[in-house]
């Protein structure tokens, strides 16, 4: 049900509207923030807030919660299904460690205060099953990223040098995909582990296409900007997961050198903490997340996502093929493969991470160090789930961001590698709860492009989250403990418009939309028409005819028109 | 002591995960939930519950094949079942001791750490196997069946005895780490992928191809660089 | 004229084959596909032991059953929709039943062994482009998937491979099928010894030697020629069958399978995938498991899901007597399953929802005709390797669809709980 809202006297952190920490009210009508005046307050719920916080609902902007990938993880994984956290009732009966069902992934979204969750790597010939996994997630507004690093048709137009075939392709495939953006997962290394090989460097060189991942890149990042998308290319760096890649990740930067954008960035690097690791092998790896930090606050059109790690169990779900497979060696665990037709491919294992293992120590800490050492404005708050952990612990994160003292009784706990390969124990950064606030907030929704969302100004959507915390007492470097808590369960979380959580426990089920991006007007669809016709023909074993997915398929669609 | 009937012929299964420590209490005892399908009821709903001294003991009178989870989790004290018992009797076992006069279902004794379970019957699957995604079966105890068994016995087996007095069917020990499995009687494949603990058989089986003939008996696997050992009784 | 449809019913899911709507026709289809595209014999109308009745009526008398059950049995669900799926699971989860699917008879030892060790696999389009050794292990697709040696695996043409000559086919099996007559290797093994043999080669390919001269019927030469082969090929597959599934070892030759593979990409890329064989399948395990965390075999007793094969597969619940009312869709296992489990199903109410009469029929109190899938009704389906479809609907039916059935099934079942 759609009320009117009347939430007195909050005190709200909106770092969009420059508001911080001021007791004020907050109106909504319509599933939408409105001024005082158009509320009539004789049929206006009232929300006493008074003494706490206020702010808009989470965004989550790269979490693995709809696909083939976290369903086969969890066809995997039973024993993560044994935690039994809902029987069911007038709610569904909800189960999952870290991975989770689509019901609990809404569920505990939402007892969060978080309100929108992308899908972060959409196979592209799995999209449908990619949205009938996100219209079972109620509670949160989502979308997906399909993935088009190794798909052959990109690899064919980066080759070619042409970019306005390019540009076509990426407006067919995300139409046909209702997907949002374009996301990169290992350019050019996917396509060599069809060949048993890998992309670790960004001039190595892709079998059969006589390109490198460093081509495929900047292609698609001027495809993606002459396109103007909502969203930046979304890029899951080459070499992820070795010793030394910090490197990489640096070099693969300084692409976006040269493209600018008045909106947003021109490249977000997703999950880095995996993507920041000095160092020569895993005896003498170190943290290469100062180098990394150092970079992207230097530059304005670059930003990053943590992919933190947080110890307990965790599962890797990448379309990073070969980066799995290496992984499954290491750790002589489980292994799910699935090689992708011509667009790619994704791997599954799972893991845990232990605070007393070296590495794992030293992950958690560059996860950290990240999120300490980059400008707020620049890195969001992620685990990357489930592949650092579970999103459910991002109050654990905020809370140690914010305080050193957490951080100091944290390291006591893991392997004494951290002192000498990472720089957290020295790092005496404490964000703001502002800071914090705009991490998991304004900040993901600018840089995916949403601008409704992540903000209480008013036109915004009514996705809001109470927290019970005075930002004008609390003492986030000492109290650090009640910021875990209070993030943890929302007094309230509010999604347009309508109370879902009330005292950290679900109240009502709402369904969410599903945003995806046309960006069909400004290209003209004959110019691939017969590379489209062949290809399908030739490589593919579905009919063109039946490839993608149609709007009126989902449930819940909003669709967002480019150009 | 508690000599539990069952009142009714049960319609579908009852999942009772009752144990020792409800015998010192007959209230208590009378109202422990068990699950009657999708019901939840008090123990004395389906069972007539007497009680007599004050020894750690269960006594389950009549047939319980549909009465599932039996002594799940127990650490000590003893029950006796007097005819058959349903699935995953003693499962999670940390001590204690379990007397089935009847046969055992599947999934006897999975992951049991401690205790002795003994069937004077048959038993059927998954004998202290781990359940599905679990990385280590039986840890400790041991299981006797006086009578014959079918497939999965002592799967992952990171420790602890089990022992087959008739026969077995296939995949005896596989993945197995520690631990002994004494079959008197014939059994179908053992030891697969076996990494360590021994297999002692009696009759006729069928061991991998993957083992190496030594003094000690047979050694393998040698796909995993196995140190088990396979010999004749 | 004729109108592109895409096959429903075994899991190749064919999307290549066209429907005459006026001549009531099909074309491109192979024999199997044919048959299920073809005038066939309906269920006229919705029945209560025996007697006609509206739809209204059925769903009724189908909720009353399930709401009054101490523990039903939902079964089948292979051959229908996801969307039908999706309210099938959470219909199981509000009457607390069992939700079971036709995979417990058929693949399911494949999901235990995906538990145990993962899968290492490919869509088929990645394999038509780019297998040069395919091996059937236990399975026909000549007989089983007739158009799947055609569209994706045997003599398919892709990036890589030209057609026939470019690849190898091997058959391991314990007789020479149709199949095997075709492959340019026949592996022959005595039945029941997969998994000796899978080990044997996963030795020989490490370079280890064994101490026999033959496992499981085959020469210690052959399985060093085969060891050879797998490891010289550039991009293998092993696609297997319920020869492997459902003979003795079951899930553990699976198993043993995937190690192979895991083994194998040390030296080359190699992948395994299952023959479903339900044009739908697969969705009736993805389906609950993105729903419920399992992919088959579900206790919902306690309001929430456990999943153990041992206790809550279809005929293991049958045997031992373990539900007291049965919801069948899309399935006839009185046809298929063991007589110890039909005779619990006669003993008990049986709700049934299909479009074809079947056996299942004859023991069912509530009968509840539904529209095919493919012809009649639109909805998603997963092909054997997990490629969404959306099959379509070409003609128009009285039929109400498996979907809309449950969808009404679902609400009544609601009313009646008084939620």
């Amino acid at each position: 049900m759609h009320h009117m809202l009347h939430i007195k006297n909050g005190i709200v952190i909106d770092p969009k509207n420059g508001i911080k920490a001021e007791k004020m009210d907050i109106f909504v009508k319509e599933g939408k923030i409105v001024e005082e005046s158009e509320i009539d307050k004789s049929q206006c719920k009232v929300i006493d807030a008074s003494n706490k916080l206020v702010v808009a609902g989470g965004v989550d902007m790269h979490a693995h919660i709809a696909g083939s990938k976290i369903n086969t993880g969890r066809t995997m994984r039973p024993e993560e299904m044994r935690m039994v956290r809902q029987i069911a009732n007038k709610f569904r009966a909800t189960v999952g460690r870290v991975l989770l069902t689509s019901p609990a992934i809404g569920y505990e979204y939402a007892k969060m205060g978080y309100t929108t969750s992308f899908e972060a790597a959409q196979p592209p010939i799995g999209a449908l099953h990619t949205h009938e996994e996100l219209d079972a997630i109620p509670m949160v507004d989502k979308a997906a990223l399909p993935v088009f690093g190794n798909w052959h048709f990109v690899l064919k137009y980066v080759a070619e040098k042409d970019i306005e075939k390019l540009k076509t392709f990426i407006a067919w495939a995300i139409e046909r995909t209702k997907g949002f953006g374009v996301k990169v997962v290992n350019p050019g290394g996917v396509e060599a582990w069809m060949y048993g090989k890998n992309c670790r460097n960004l001039d190595d060189e892709v079998p059969n296409f006589g390109i490198t991942p460093r081509e495929i890149i900047t292609s698609l990042i001027k495809a993606t900007e002459e396109l103007n998308l909502c969203h930046s290319v979304h890029l899951h760096c080459n070499n992820l997961g070795n010793p030394g890649n910090f490197e990489t990740t640096i070099e693969t930067m300084k692409l976006a050198n040269g493209f600018s954008n008045d909106k947003r960035q021109v490249l977000h690097v997703t999950h880095v903490q995996f993507n920041a690791y000095a160092g020569s092998s895993w005896r003498d790896v170190g943290s290469g997340a100062a180098e990394i930090a150092k970079y992207v606050n230097s530059v304005d059109n670059i930003t990053i996502d943590m992919g933190a790690a947080i110890f307990g169990h965790a599962t890797a779900m990448t379309g990073d093929a070969p980066f799995q497979f290496t992984l499954h060696k290491l750790l002589n665990a489980r292994w799910s493969n699935k090689d992708s037709e011509i667009e790619g491919g994704a791997g599954i294992v799972p893991l845990m991470y232990l605070p007393k293992n070296p590495v794992h120590a030293l992950q958690w800490a560059i996860g950290l160090e990240l999120g300490l050492l980059i400008d707020s404005d620049k890195v969001v708050l992620t685990t990357d789930f489930p592949n650092g952990g579970p999103f459910t612990e991002y109050p654990y994160v905020m809370a140690m961001l914010m305080s050193k003292k957490m951080r100091e009784k944290e390291l006591e706990k893991v392997s004494p590698f951290v002192q000498k390969a990472a720089n957290l124990p020295s790092i005496e950064t404490e964000k703001s709860l502002e800071e914090v606030i705009h991490m998991t907030r304004d900040l993901p929704a600018r840089i995916l492009g949403l601008e409704n969302k992540g903000h209480l100004g008013v036109g915004a959507d009514a996705d809001i989250a109470i927290y019970n915390l005075n930002p004008n007492e609390i003492d986030a470097s000492n109290d650090y403990e009640l910021i875990n808590k209070a993030f943890r369960n929302a007094l309230y979380t509010i999604k347009g418009g309508t109370i879902i959580v009330k005292d950290g426990q679900l109240v009502e089920e709402v369904w969410g939309t599903t945003y995806w991006v046309d960006a069909t007007k400004n290209v003209d669809m004959k110019a691939i028409e017969d590379d489209l016709n062949e290809y399908f023909d030739l490589y593919y074993s579905i009919e063109k005819e039946n490839y993608g997915v149609e709007e009126a398929w989902i449930k819940n669609p909003t669709r967002l028109v480019m150009g | 002591m508690l000599i539990i009937k069952p009142k009714v012929d049960f319609v579908v299964s009852v999942e009772a995960e009752i144990t020792p420590d409800i015998a010192d209490d007959l209230e208590k005892a009378k109202n422990f939930e068990v699950y009657y399908g999708k019901d939840k009821v008090k123990l004395e709903d389906l069972f007539e519950i007497t009680k007599e001294g004050d020894d750690k003991k269960l006594v389950l009178d009549g047939d319980f094949s549909k009465v599932k989870w039996i002594g799940c989790r127990m650490e000590d004290g003893e029950i006796v079942v007097k005819g058959n018992v349903g699935a995953n009797c003693g499962a999670y076992m940390k001590g204690g001791k379990i007397i089935i006069e009847g046969n055992a279902d599947d999934w006897l004794g999975a992951e049991m750490s401690g205790g002795e379970i003994i069937v004077k019957g048959n038993a059927k699957n998954c004998i202290g196997c781990a359940y599905y995604g679990d990385m280590q079966g039986m840890k400790g105890g041991k299981i006797t069946i006086e009578g014959n068994a079918i497939n999965y016995i002592g799967e992952k087996m990171a420790g602890g005895e089990i022992e087959i007095k008739g026969n077995a069917g296939d995949f005896i020990g596989t993945e197995m780490t520690n631990g002994l499995i004494v079959i008197h009687g014939d059994c179908g494949f053992v030891g697969g992928d076996m990494k360590g603990g021994e297999i002692r058989i009696g009759g006729k089986f069928e061991l991998m191809p993957t083992f190496k003939k030594s003094e000690e008996g047979f050694v393998g696997d040698i796909n995993v660089g196995g140190k088990g050992v396979v010999k004749t009784l | 004229m004729a109108q592109k449809v895409i096959c429903t019913f075994c899991g190749s899911v064919c999307d290549d084959v066209e429907f005459d709507v006026e001549e009531f026709k099909p074309k491109k289809f192979c024999k199997l596909g044919r048959s299920k595209f073809s005038k066939k014999e309906r269920i006229k109308a919705p029945m209560i032991d025996g007697k006609e009745v509206s739809y209204e009526e059925a769903i009724q008398k189908a909720a009353e059953i399930l709401v009054n059950a101490k523990k039903p049995l939902l079964y089948g669900w292979a051959s229908t929709a996801n969307e039908a799926i999706r309210l099938g699971v959470i219909l199981t989860e509000k009457v607390r039943g069992v939700y079971d699917q036709c995979a417990s008879v058929c693949h399911a030892p494949g999901t235990l062994a995906v538990i145990e060790e993962g899968i290492p696999g490919a869509s088929l389009g990645a394999i038509k482009n780019r297998a040069d050794l395919v091996i059937f292990w236990g399975s026909n697709p000549m007989e089983a998937h007739p158009r799947h040696p055609l569209r994706y695996s045997m003599s398919a043409k892709g990036l890589l491979i030209k057609g026939r000559n470019d690849r190898k086919v091997v058959v391991v099996d314990v007789r020479k099928t149709k199949t095997a007559k075709k492959a340019d290797v026949f592996v022959q093994i005595k039945p029941g010894y997969d998994y000796p043999v899978i080990s044997a080669l996963r030795a020989l390919i490490k370079g280890e030697d064994i101490d026999v001269d033959e496992v499981g019927g085959v020469s210690k030469e052959q399985l060093k020629e085969l060891a050879e082969m797998m490891k010289n090929a550039k991009y293998g597959v092993i696609f297997y069958g319920l020869g492997v599934t459902q003979s003795r070892g079951r899930d553990r030759n699976i198993e043993n399978a995937v190690k192979l593979i895991q083994l194998l990409n040390r030296y080359t890329r190699f992948v395994i995938w299952p023959m479903r064989g339900h044009y739908n399948v697969v969705g009736s395990g993805e389906v609950p498991a993105w729903e419920v965390g399992y992919q088959y075999a579900i206790d919902f007793s306690r309001g929430y899901p456990r999943f153990s094969p041992a206790e809550f597969s279809a005929n293991e619940v049958l045997q031992r007597e373990d539900c007291d009312a049965a919801l069948v869709i899309a399935a006839d296992p009185v046809a298929h399953f063991p007589k110890e489990s039909v005779k619990h199903l006669k003993k008990i109410p049986v709700i049934q929802i299909d479009p074809f009469p079947n056996m299942t029929t004859l023991v069912a109190n509530v009968v509840i005709p539904s529209a095919v899938y493919g012809l009649e009704a639109e909805g998603t389906a997963y092909r054997m390797d997990g490629i969404p479809l959306r099959v379509k609907k070409v003609i128009d039916t009285e039929y109400w669809s498996d979907e809309k059935i449950l969808e009404e099934l679902l609400k009544k079942v609601v009313e009646l709980r008084g939620e």
